[in-house]
């Protein structure tokens, strides 16, 4: 390598940080400014030319009004309840129709499979009315399982399931049956284990999106004590009006589990965004 | 021998006899592995074994897919307000919709919206793409910070935004110091800024996703294939134009299948931030259904324009993957 292109190496490697650290500013710069808001006294405004992101000093004040103007702690442990009880049942429903569509030969298997895929073509705005109608007429609007039933069922989870399950050396099955096994027993003891790469993906997204969610409780549910955490956002809108260090802080409160979580599972986040396409 | 696609009756060639692997079956995808007879046999279930493992899952299709997929289609040619009972009307909803002037402004900014989101989820994702692909220390933070806004709830993400799009916010400074405009905007409440701006933070939300889909894209790319143009005095530009645009055209495929789906649906950050507001210039189809179904209980109208919506996805996902199709 001459000195020339080293020399240019270096100057694009400097313009290539430049530009993301510009970017990271974008990306990150919001959040930076809704903590900075949560955090000012009373004393400093929220708005100024030129803008001042330093409280001086910080205070947690807004942070517990937040906490009490409405019941937080409820929306927190709806949000826990909707997940914990969401994704263990989207993953227990998923795998048990996954494992006969991958490893059984039976009539009507495609149909089935297609019958399945096919949900994916009915969009949310589209189930919205009629699903709350459904939902009614079984006497579970605003309620939690009228909440949760619906979106325990999903194509993608199937799919990919389905996907590993299929690639299960058939060795491994055969040396279970031999042992022993019947189907439910291969299921549970070969497949399973096999398949807890797919589950954790799956998992995650499952908890991002559960803990995410907003219209279809929003439509649901009338009672707010059972609002999961987003909306107990929206309705924190509503509550602090003008005061909007507290709408900040409550804001930040909610962010900080869904934060914790991404920063905790990174890695095997952006492996699944990347598998997404190829699965 | 005789084929036994599909029944019960179990395989009675001994394994000895068989030389050629086994006859692939008559609706049996090629997935599924297949091995001697005896192992065909042992995965032969009985009949009810499949249908007991999928029952929780059909029981679940039925109730919340194929029901509503068929009040879905049978609503939209009632009137129906939730309590009284339902009233056939013809297909006097969709009539409707030729002269409702908010279903029509609604209807012009999803599509603005969808304008403006193709880009920003499809073009823009990718040049990022390619800037975090290079292994320099510390790209994985970088990469970390592009993602981060996907994993947060679309209300959080359109709560943030309103302190930077405050009429003394950020935004409303840079612009007035830059001497772009002369005196701060409220810009969600103005008409011609408030559309605008829910695309740009609904692309800065979903970024991340689409760059990572590229990402994998970009990673699967033989790097020989670079080192090749380099030698050959290929530029970055070129390098950009002639490989790396061409090999993501699947990926694009994707990118921009998701981002339609997305935009012609988008709910949420007009639901927090604008209600649809100021004068109905953030009006989309999403919310239009929403508000119409759950404000003013017009169930049968809302399904109708729901319906229209999905038709047009449908039509535009189809066109989508023709146009990819073609490239490939």
């Amino acid at each position: 390598m001459t000195a020339r292109t080293r020399r240019r190496r270096t100057s694009t490697l400097a313009g290539n940080y430049v530009l993301l650290i510009i970017l990271a500013i974008i990306f990150i710069g919001p959040f930076v400014v809704l903590v900075s808001s949560s955090l000012k006294p009373a004393t400093q405004d929220v708005f100024s030319f030129p803008p001042d992101f330093i409280p001086r000093p910080p205070v947690v004040d807004w942070f517990i009004r937040a906490w009490t103007v409405i019941d937080f702690p409820r929306y927190l442990l709806n949000s826990v309840i909707y997940v914990g009880v969401m994704v263990p049942a989207y993953l227990a429903v998923s795998a048990l129709t996954a494992y006969p569509l991958a490893r059984m030969r039976f009539r009507l298997r495609t149909v089935v499979f297609f019958l399945f895929l096919s949900t994916m073509f009915l969009p949310g705005e589209l189930m919205l009315i009629p699903r709350f109608l459904v939902v009614s007429e079984l006497g579970l609007a605003d309620s939690y399982a009228g909440v949760m039933l619906p979106g325990i069922l999903s194509a993608i989870g199937i799919f990919l399931l389905r996907q590993t399950f299929a690639g299960v050396p058939q060795e491994l099955d055969d040396a279970a049956r031999i042992d022993g096994c019947k189907e439910w027993g291969v299921f549970w003891h070969v497949m399973l284990p096999a398949a807890k790469p797919a589950f954790a993906v799956l998992a995650i997204f499952g908890f991002i999106s559960v803990w995410n969610s907003f219209i279809w409780p929003l439509v649901v549910l009338k009672d707010t004590s059972k609002y999961p955490i987003a909306l107990g956002i929206a309705y924190l809108t509503g509550v602090t009006g003008t005061d909007v260090r507290s709408l900040a802080a409550g804001t930040v409160i909610s962010l900080i589990p869904v934060l914790v979580f991404f920063l905790v599972m990174q890695r095997h986040i952006l492996e699944g965004m990347k598998g997404a396409v190829k699965g | 021998m005789p084929q036994q696609s599909g029944s019960d009756v179990p395989e009675l060639t001994p394994v000895a006899e068989r030389t050629t692997p086994h006859p692939p079956r008559r609706g049996a995808p090629d997935s599924v592995p297949r091995g001697p007879a005896w192992r065909a046999r042992a995965n032969r279930p009985a009949f009810w074994s499949p249908w007991l493992f999928m029952l929780p899952g059909l029981a679940l299709f039925a109730v919340f897919f194929v029901w509503p997929a068929v009040q879905a289609l049978q609503l939209a040619f009632y009137r129906y307000d939730g309590i009284s009972a339902p009233i056939a009307v013809g297909t006097a909803n969709f009539e409707r919709m030729l002269d409702d002037p908010r279903f029509h402004e609604a209807l012009v900014n999803s599509f603005l919206f969808l304008l403006g989101m193709i880009p920003l989820a499809v073009a823009v994702p990718l040049l990022l793409a390619v800037l975090v692909n290079q292994r320099i220390p510390g790209i994985q933070g970088f990469r970390l910070a592009i993602v981060m806004p996907v994993v947060v709830s679309m209300v959080a993400v359109a709560v943030t935004w309103k302190y930077v799009l405050d009429a003394e916010g950020v935004l409303s400074w840079i612009v007035t110091s830059l001497g772009i405009a002369d005196e701060p905007t409220a810009w969600l409440l103005s008409t011609d800024w408030a559309l605008p701006c829910l695309i740009v933070i609904e692309g800065w939300k979903s970024m991340g996703i689409y760059m990572m889909i590229y990402l994998a894209g970009l990673q699967a790319i033989p790097s020989d294939l670079y080192e090749a143009a380099e030698i050959d005095g290929a530029g970055v530009w070129h390098r950009l134009t002639k490989i790396t645009v061409p090999l993501m055209v699947p990926y694009v495929a994707v990118t921009s299948t998701m981002a339609m789906l997305d935009a012609m649906q988008v709910f949420t950050s007009v639901y927090v931030m604008t209600r649809g507001g100021p004068q109905d210039s953030t009006m989309t189809l999403g919310y239009y259904v929403w508000s119409k179904a759950f404000e003013d209980y017009e169930f049968g109208y809302a399904s109708a324009i729901a319906l229209v919506l999905w038709a047009i996805m449908i039509v535009l996902a189809v066109i989508n993957y023709q146009l990819t199709k073609e490239r490939r």
